[in-house]
C-alpha cells in the first residue's frame, strides 16, 4: 500500500514537474519580451542608450535656437559629448542644436542631486568619465586642488568675452582658468503676504517674525544657505568661522528651531503653495512661477536687506576629458547669446552674459528677483567652501535634531 | 554534519572516500560564487572602510591616510540618532509583524495559482519609482488629502499628518512590508497541514493551535523578517526626510552629513563601523536566544 | 484554514478519494471558522488596498495635463505619454533600470540557492564567518558600502588597467555586482529559512528507491524550494530595480537609471512624464501576470494536475490515511 502511494506520488511530481517547469518557461519568455518591448524604438543598440534628459517632445526639431556658429566650429569635435549635470539644467533644444550643429552624434546625460554628490563621486574616482561637469562656484577649489578640473582653453571659447566684470576674477579662480559662470541666484526669503502681514524683508525681521508662525515656516535643508540667516542679521560675514560669531548665530538658530515646520530643499515650492508654510528661507526655483499665477499671487520673493548669498553654478571641464574638443565647443556654444537667453527663460535663473540679455524677455529682465538691481547686488556676498568647518557642522547637526 | 551516506545504505559500487571527497567538492563548488562574491563586494570595502577609520581627513575631505584613534572617540559621542533611529526601526518592525503575520497566512493558504498571482501583486507597486510612491503619499496624506479633509471635519484648519512619527512610520511600513511578509510566507507556506489537522483531531482550539504549531514551525520566517526590517530600517533617512519633513535627525542623516557634507570619510568610516558592530552583535544574540530550547537540525537536504 | 485539504469527517480507515478543494472547509464543531476567515480576508484587502493607493494616485496623475508640478490638477491629458512613449532618453533610462534589476535577480538567485545549499553542507567553522558576512551585508548602511565600493573599483581599475592593458570602467557590471551583494544575502536567508526544519524523508525514501542524488535534488528538494527562490528573486528585482544611492556612486557614464533620474528631477519638479513611466511599467508587468496565469490555468488543465507548486506536504495531505 505504502508503496503504491510512494508511486503514485513520484508520478505525480512528475507530472507537475513538467507544469511548473511549463509557467516559469512561459513568464521568462513573456519576461524577456517585455524587457524588449520597454526598450523603445532603436534605443537598445548604443552602449550608452541614455541620451539628452528631460521629456522633450520637440526631439530631432532642432535647429530653433538660430546660433550663428562661431570660428570654433571648424575644429574637429568629436562625435560623442558626456555631460554630468544636475538634472533638466539644459534647454533639451539647445542640446538637440548642438548636436545638429557640430554633429555629435552621442549626447549622454548623467546626473546629481547635489554638489556633495558630485563631489563624493569625484573623489571616489571618475577620472575619463565626463567632458563636462557644473559644479557651484565655491566647490571649484577643492576641485583644482585635488586636481578633478583642468584649465579651460579660452582660444576655444570666444563668446566668454561677453562674461560680465562683476563675475570674473572672484575668490573661487582668481585668474579665471577652470569654470564659464553659467548662472546664478540668491537666497531670500519667500512670504504667503496675504497671511503674513508683517514686513518681512530684512533676515533680522525674519527672525521676529518667526514665533508667531511657529510650525508653518520651511528651510532648505542646506547649510551654506541656512547660515546666511543669523549671521547676516547679525551683520556678519555669511562665510564666518569666528567661533564668537557662530555662537551668537548659533542662539538665533536654535530659537528658530523649535518653529520650523520642515527642512526641505526640493518641495518647499508646494508647502507654500497650499499654506502649510506661510514664511520660507528659500531659493526662487518654484517660488516665481507662483507669484506669477493668480491663486498665488500673494507669494513674494524678498532679497533681505541687511544681506545675502549670490550663489553661481559653473561649468568645469573634468579631468583627461575623453572628447575636449566637444566640450569646448559646448561650452563656446552654450554662450551663444541667443543660446544663452533660451537657457536663462527655460531655466529661470540669471545669466552672467551681456549679451544674451538682449535676447531675453523684457519682463524677466525686470523682474528683481531674478535680474537683481545692481545696488542691490553690492550687497551680495559670495559663499565660500566652509561648510566643512566642524564648529559650523556641529552647530548644524544641533539644528537639525532641533527641529520642530 | 550528517552525510547521507549516514541515513541510507550506500548505493552499491560507491566508495566512501570518493564520496566524500566529491561531497566536498560539491559543497565548494556550491559556496564559491557567493564567496568570491562576498570577498571582493563585501569584504574588500569593508576593508576599506576600516582602514578609513583609522585614517585622517584630506583638506579637502576623503581620505589621507595616516593612523589615528580619534575617530573612534568621536564615533561614541552624539548619539542622539542612534536612539531615535532605534526607535523608529522598532515601531517598524513591530508593525510590519502585525500586518504581514495574517497575510502571508492568509496567501499560504490559498490555492497554488492565486498564491503566486498574490505573491506577485505585492511587489508590483514597487516597481514603480520609489520617489513617486513617496510623494504620492505626499498628495494623500497632505493638506489637499487625508490631512484637509480630517482638518475641516474637526475644524482644525492646521491639523497635520505629515512631518509627524505617524507619518514617517506609515511611510517605512510601505517600503518594508514585503521583506517581512516573504520570509514568513515562504516558511507558512511549507508548513504541513496535516499537523494542524492532527492538533484540531486532538480537540486543540485554533489559537492553541496557532501558538503551538503554527508559530513555531514559522519562526524562522519570523526572525528573517525581522532582521531583513529592522536593520535596514535603522540605517534609513530618505522616507523620514520626505514624509517627516527632516524633522527627526537619524543615524542615516547623521552618516550622509559625515560622508556628503562634512567630507570626512574618517570620521563617516568610524561611525559606520561601530554602528556596524552594534548591530551585528544584536542580531548574533537575537538569533541565538530565538533559538535556545528549538532543536535546530542543520541537516543537509542534498 | 487551509484550503487544500481532506474531508475531516471521513471515517478513520477508508480509502476516500483525495478531494482537493479550493475555498473554505467546514470542520464540525469550529463555530469561528467563518469569523476568522472574513478577518484573514479583509485584513488582506485592507494591506493590498494599503499598498495599491499610492499607485493609483500616481496613474491618476499621469494623466495630469499641468506642464509641471505633479500635484497640481490641470485637466486630463495623455500629453505625457505621448512624450514619454517618444523620449528615447527616458526609455534609455528605463531599459537601464529593467537590465541591471533582471541580471542582479538572476544572479542573486542562482547564487544565493547555491550558497543556502551549499551551506548546509559546510564545516562549523566556514559556516559561521560566512552567516557574520551574510548579516553584515545588510548592515552596512548603503551610502557607506557605496562609497567604500567606489573606491575599490575606482582603486582596482587603476591598478589592473595599466598592468593587463585593459580598459575597465565603472558600467552596467559594477552596479549589477553592487546590487547582487545584499539580494544574494536575501536570497540565501529566505532559502535557508525555508530549508530550517525541512523534512529529510522524503530525500531518504528517494534513496532507498535508488535515486541519485542529482535526481532526488530535482524531484524532491528543488520543488520544495521554488516558493523561496521565487521570492527572492522577486524580491531582489524589486530592490535593485528602485535602488537609489549604491547606484548613483557606481555607477558608470551613461549607465543612469530611472530612480537617478527621477532624484535628479526633483529640484525642479517632478514632471507627469515620470508617472506615465510608472504607470506604463504596471501595465507591462500586470500584462506579464495575466498571461502567465493564463498559461498556468492551461497547463493545469492539459495535464489534470491541480495545486501548481504543490508540497510535499500537500501532496501528502491529498493521500488517505
Amino acid at each position: 500500500m505504502a508503496d503504491q502511494d510512494l508511486d503514485q506520488m513520484l508520478r505525480r511530481m512528475a507530472q507537475t514537474k513538467v507544469s511548473r517547469r511549463g509557467f516559469l518557461w512561459a513568464s521568462g519568455l513573456s519576461a524577456s519580451a517585455a524587457v524588449l518591448a520597454a526598450c523603445g524604438p532603436g534605443s537598445s543598440s548604443s552602449a550608452s542608450p541614455a541620451a539628452t534628459t528631460a521629456p522633450s517632445v520637440s526631439a530631432g526639431t532642432g535647429g530653433s535656437a538660430s546660433a550663428s556658429p562661431s570660428a570654433a566650429a571648424a575644429v574637429e569635435v568629436e562625435k560623442d559629448l558626456f555631460m554630468y549635470n544636475w538634472g533638466d539644467y539644459v534647454d533639451p533644444e539647445n542640446i538637440e542644436a548642438f548636436k545638429q550643429q557640430f554633429g555629435v552624434e552621442t549626447f549622454t546625460y548623467d546626473t546629481y542631486a547635489s554638489n556633495e554628490e558630485m563631489m563624493a563621486k569625484f573623489q571616489g574616482g571618475a577620472k575619463g568619465q565626463w567632458d563636462l561637469v557644473a559644479p557651484t562656484a565655491e566647490f571649484v577649489p577643492a576641485m583644482v586642488e585635488q586636481g578633478f578640473i583642468q584649465k579651460i582653453d579660452w582660444s576655444k571659447i570666444p563668446n566668454a568675452k561677453y562674461i560680465e566684470a562683476p563675475f570674473k576674477g572672484l575668490w573661487w579662480d582668481p585668474k579665471d582658468e577652470y569654470q564659464l559662470p553659467k548662472d546664478w541666484g540668491t537666497t531670500g526669503i519667500s512670504v504667503r503676504t496675504k497671511v503674513v502681514k508683517e514686513e518681512v524683508k530684512t533676515w533680522k525681521q525674519f527672525f521676529e517674525v518667526a514665533p508667531k508662525y511657529s510650525g508653518r515656516i520651511v528651510i532648505v535643508d542646506s547649510p551654506g544657505d541656512v547660515f546666511v540667516a543669523p549671521l547676516k542679521a547679525l551683520g556678519y560675514s555669511l562665510n564666518s568661522v569666528d567661533p564668537t560669531e557662530l555662537g551668537k548665530a548659533r542662539e538665533l538658530l536654535m530659537g528658530l528651531a523649535p518653529h520650523v515646520l520642515a527642512l526641505d530643499s526640493d518641495q518647499y515650492n508646494t508647502k507654500i503653495e497650499t499654506e502649510e508654510a506661510v514664511l520660507g528661507l528659500t531659493w526662487t526655483g518654484g517660488i516665481l512661477e507662483l507669484r506669477d499665477k493668480p491663486e498665488t499671487a500673494d507669494v513674494q520673493y524678498y532679497i533681505p536687506e541687511d544681506g545675502t548669498l549670490f550663489w553661481l553654478d559653473t561649468w568645469a571641464i573634468p579631468a583627461e576629458p575623453p572628447h575636449p574638443e566637444a566640450a569646448h565647443a559646448f561650452l563656446n556654444f552654450i554662450q551663444e547669446p541667443e543660446v544663452q537667453a533660451k537657457e536663462t527663460m527655460t531655466n529661470q535663473y540669471a545669466t552672467c552674459n551681456s549679451e544674451a540679455k538682449k535676447f531675453i524677455d523684457p519682463a524677466m529682465l525686470n523682474d528683481p528677483a531674478i535680474f537683481v538691481p545692481d545696488d542691490v547686488l553690492a550687497k551680495l556676498e559670495g559663499a565660500q567652501d566652509v561648510s566643512t568647518d566642524p564648529l559650523r557642522l556641529q552647530i548644524w547637526e544641533e539644528f537639525k535634531s532641533n527641529i520642530g | 554534519m550528517a552525510s547521507l551516506t549516514e541515513a541510507a545504505p550506500a548505493p552499491a559500487g560507491a566508495d566512501r572516500p570518493r564520496r566524500s571527497f566529491r561531497s566536498g567538492a560539491l559543497t565548494a563548488l556550491l559556496l564559491a560564487p557567493a564567496s568570491l562574491w562576498y570577498l571582493l563586494l563585501l569584504v574588500a570595502p569593508l576593508g576599506i572602510i576600516v582602514l578609513f577609520s583609522f585614517g585622517e581627513r584630506g583638506k579637502n575631505g576623503g581620505y589621507a591616510g595616516g593612523f589615528t584613534l580619534d575617530n573612534y572617540a568621536g564615533a561614541l559621542e552624539r548619539n542622539g540618532p542612534f536612539v531615535t533611529s532605534l526607535l523608529m526601526a522598532f515601531g517598524g518592525t513591530i508593525l510590519c509583524l502585525l500586518l504581514a503575520l495574517p497575510l502571508a497566512y492568509f496567501i499560504a493558504t490559498r490555492g497554488g495559482s492565486k498564491k503566486s498571482l498574490l505573491i506577485v501583486l505585492l511587489v508590483v507597486p514597487f516597481w514603480t519609482s520609489f520617489l513617486i510612491r513617496t510623494y504620492a503619499w505626499l498628495t494623500i496624506l497632505g493638506p489637499e488629502g487625508i490631512a484637509g479633509f480630517i482638518g475641516d471635519a474637526t475644524g482644525n484648519p492646521s491639523f497635520r499628518i505629515l512631518g509627524t512619527p505617524f507619518a514617517i512610520l506609515l511611510g517605512v511600513v510601505y517600503g518594508y512590508l514585503p521583506l517581512m511578509i516573504f520570509p514568513i510566507y515562504v516558511t507558512m507556506e511549507r508548513m504541513d497541514r496535516t499537523l494542524m489537522e492532527a492538533s484540531k483531531d486532538l480537540g486543540a482550539g485554533r489559537w492553541a493551535t496557532f501558538r503551538q504549531i503554527t508559530l513555531p514551525i514559522t519562526l524562522p520566517g519570523l526572525i528573517t523578517g525581522s532582521i531583513l526590517v529592522f536593520i535596514p530600517l535603522m540605517g534609513e533617512y530618505v522616507v523620514p526626510a520626505i514624509l517627516g519633513y527632516s524633522r527627526v535627525f537619524l543615524i542615516g542623516n547623521q552618516l550622509v552629513l559625515q560622508f556628503l557634507e562634512a567630507r570626512d570619510w574618517p570620521q563617516g568610516a568610524a561611525k559606520a563601523v561601530v554602528l556596524i558592530l552594534i548591530m551585528l552583535v544584536s542580531i548574533i544574540f537575537y538569533i541565538w536566544f530565538s533559538n535556545r530550547g528549538r532543536k535546530v537540525r542543520e541537516v543537509s537536504v542534498l | 484554514m487551509s484550503a487544500t485539504t481532506r474531508t475531516v469527517d471521513a471515517p478513520a480507515g477508508t480509502t476516500t478519494r483525495a478531494r482537493v478543494r479550493k475555498g473554505r472547509s467546514r470542520p464540525a464543531g469550529d463555530r469561528y471558522a467563518g469569523l476568522v476567515e472574513g478577518w484573514l480576508r479583509s485584513h488582506t484587502l485592507l494591506v493590498y488596498a494599503f499598498l495599491y493607493i499610492p499607485i493609483i494616485v500616481v496613474v491618476v496623475f499621469s494623466f495630469n495635463g499641468t506642464t509641471r508640478r505633479v500635484t497640481q490638477w490641470d485637466g486630463f491629458s495623455l500629453r505625457w505619454y505621448a512624450s514619454v512613449l517618444a523620449d528615447k532618453t527616458i526609455q534609455g533610462f528605463l531599459f537601464n533600470s529593467f537590465f541591471v534589476a533582471i541580471w542582479t535577480a538572476v544572479i542573486s538567485s542562482i547564487f544565493g540557492t547555491m550558497a543556502a545549499l551549499g551551506l548546509q553542507r559546510a564545516p562549523k567553522w566556514f559556516q559561521r564567518p560566512f552567516e557574520a558576512l551574510t548579516f553584515v551585508s545588510i548592515i552596512v548602511p548603503e551610502i557607506v558600502i557605496a562609497l567604500a565600493t567606489l573606491v575599490f573599483f575606482s582603486t582596482s581599475f587603476d591598478i589592473l588597467n595599466p598592468i593587463f592593458g585593459l580598459k575597465l570602467a565603472k558600467g552596467y557590471h559594477t552596479i549589477i555586482a553592487a546590487h547582487a551583494i545584499f539580494n544574494i544575502s536575501l536570497v540565501m536567508l529566505l532559502v535557508r529559512a525555508r530549508l530550517s526544519g525541512m523534512d529529510r524523508t522524503h530525500v531518504e525514501a528517494s534513496y532507498d528507491l535508488y535515486g541519485t542524488p542529482w535526481r532526488t535534488f530535482w524531484q524532491i528538494t528543488f520543488p520544495q524550494l521554488i516558493p523561496a527562490i521565487v521570492a527572492g528573486f522577486l524580491l531582489s528585482f524589486t530592490f535593485s530595480f528602485d535602488d537609489y544611492v549604491i547606484t548613483t556612486f557606481v555607477n558608470g557614464q551613461g549607465t543612469t537609471t530611472l530612480p537617478l533620474y527621477v532624484f535628479s528631477t526633483i529640484r525642479k519638479g517632478v514632471t507627469p512624464a515620470t508617472n506615465a513611466v510608472a504607470a506604463i511599467m504596471l501595465l507591462i508587468t500586470l500584462t506579464i501576470l495575466v498571461v502567465g496565469q493564463l498559461v498556468v490555468a492551461r497547463n493545469a488543465r492539459r495535464t489534470g494536475s491541480r495545486g501548481r507548486d504543490a508540497t510535499m506536504a500537500s501532496m501528502l495531505a491529498e493521500q488517505s490515511a
